[in-house]
């Protein structure tokens, strides 16, 4: 298993947003999570690489295994870990507005592999090239269309080398006519066999690329199937229902 | 008129002592600044108390009085500090507290989302602050800073008051010589006023260079 939670959970403010999840993702899986707005699909991604501390259970990513109530300490250095091993790409991209296209996917070369300048930017127009935006380089994000930072932002991911990526709505952010180009970055990754978990509203991406739905709602998974079975025929009331809105829209 | 420019001379010599000041207390306060303000964001709860109360207290007295305090309060205990070290104590001590308020707002003002994507490439904490929330806090920070600056630039009239010669104090000097007030009082204030002005270039300069990065 390349990502096992056990009994996660996770309160805000003593509000559990997510209950006891038990998600196992293989290697080379692509797992979409669905689910309506505030079920936890988002703070589920988030404690598997440490940006939200969990309150309770543990989890594995790629062999590194935190427990909630290991010291703060020794989770922080596993986190560290396993963020090495697993690249997030955000909704609103985040990329570094004071450094360029290159200067974005390199950073984490330069600081956390300590790769020499040359070596960094050799991989990071590679990395570029592969995100079809090998000329745009030298541009800052600001005159980047939202498809292109998109793009740039799963090129810095990829940077260093992850065995997993973490994906939450990375094309809910954008113009509809560039939603296109990162999903195909995305299946491209696919079929180079990536293990990804995504976060999607892209049913259609969900349905031809995912190996399996997981179906949220209220913090825990409600259902866990195959992307035709699941949208065939959802087993739960609530997916009924969340499937049933989608096609309204 | 030709009084100052005959004492020109001795004028410069006390702008020079103004500039001094200002540029000494300058870099120390912003050492502190930046201290200050890393410890109140970062951190433990006794660090971040600590630093609340020196800036609480710093911003809540006068200059005058924390110039006073360093240079005759500290001689009963044994400190006796010179003017001049005197002065750029007190006044880096002041514009410390001052500054990191700016940086504190400066960093806040860096959305979460920057920390986060650093954070999830494998970058320490340090290092995301050294490398993504520090380029764009510093321009946000450079314009208040600035503002900072100058108005410290003025601030030191304060520090004639313990014996610094420095641009009011050599005024004052020269009037007692004299017995001419006004245009010893136009000189320095023409002086003042250049030097603020030239300082007021400068930090355009860097500002604007700062924003065209991006
Ligand atoms: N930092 C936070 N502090 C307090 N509550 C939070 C925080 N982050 C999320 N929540 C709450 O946790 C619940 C789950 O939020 P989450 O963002 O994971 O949902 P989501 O499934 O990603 O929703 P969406 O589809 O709208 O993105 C929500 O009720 C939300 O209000
Ligand atoms: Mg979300």
């Amino acid at each position: 298993m390349m990502i096992r939670t056990t009994e996660l959970s996770k309160s805000f403010h003593g509000v559990e947003v997510l209950r006891s999840i038990d998600l196992g993702v293989a290697a080379r899986e692509i797992v979409v999570l669905l689910g309506p707005s505030g079920s936890g699909k988002s703070t589920l991604l988030r404690c598997l690489n440490g940006l939200e501390e969990l309150s309770g259970g543990s989890l594995e990513v790629n062999g590194v295994r935190v427990d909630a109530d290991m010291p703060s300490r020794r989770k922080r250095s596993s986190f560290r870990e396993i963020r090495r091993n697993a690249g997030m790409v955000f909704q609103q991209f985040n990329l570094y507005p004071h450094k360029t296209a290159l200067g974005n996917v390199i950073e984490s070369l330069l600081t956390v592999k300590k790769l020499g300048r040359a070596e960094a930017e050799g991989i990071g127009e590679r990395l570029l090239e592969r995100v079809g935006l090998a000329d745009k380089k030298d541009q800052y994000p600001s005159r980047l269309s939202g498809g292109q930072q998109q793009r740039v932002a799963i090129a810095r991911a990829l940077a260093m080398e992850p065995s997993v990526m973490l994906f939450d709505e990375p094309t809910s952010a954008l113009d509809p006519e560039l939603v296109g180009e990162v999903l195909e970055v995305m299946r491209q990754l696919a079929r180079e066999g990536m293990t990804m978990v995504v976060v999607t509203h892209e049913m259609k991406f969900a349905r031809q690329v995912a190996n399996r739905i997981v179906f949220m709602d209220g913090g825990v998974v409600v259902e866990e199937r195959e992307p035709e079975d699941f949208f065939r025929d959802p087993r739960s009331e609530r997916a009924r229902k969340f499937l049933n809105q989608l096609s309204d829209h | 008129m030709s009084l100052v420019w005959d004492n020109g001379l001795f004028l410069l010599k006390g702008a020079y002592y103004t500039l001094l000041i200002t540029v000494i207390s300058m870099i120390f306060g912003l050492l502190i600044g930046i201290v200050v303000a890393l410890a109140r964001l970062k951190g433990n709860l006794p660090i971040r108390w600590l630093a609340r109360a020196y800036v609480s207290v710093i911003r809540g007295t006068p200059a005058y009085v924390q110039i006073l305090i360093v240079y005759f309060g500290l001689v009963d205990y044994g400190i006796t500090l010179g003017p001049i070290t005197a002065a750029c104590v007190a006044l880096s001590i002041n514009v410390g507290a001052y500054l990191s308020e700016t940086f504190r707002g400066a960093i806040l003002a860096i959305p979460k989302g920057q920390t986060e994507a650093a954070y999830a490439t494998g970058m320490t904490s340090w290092q995301t602050l050294r490398r993504i929330v520090f380029p764009q806090a510093a321009r946000v920070a450079i314009a208040p800073m600035g503002n900072t600056f100058i108005g410290m630039l003025k601030e030191t009239a304060l520090v004639s008051v313990i014996t610094v010669t420095e641009l009011v104090r050599s005024a004052q000097l020269l009037i007692a010589q004299y017995f001419v007030n006004m245009p010893f009082y136009l000189g320095i204030a023409a002086i003042y006023w250049v030097m603020s002005t030239g300082f007021s270039a400068i930090l355009h300069a860097i500002e604007k260079r700062l924003s065209k990065a991006y």
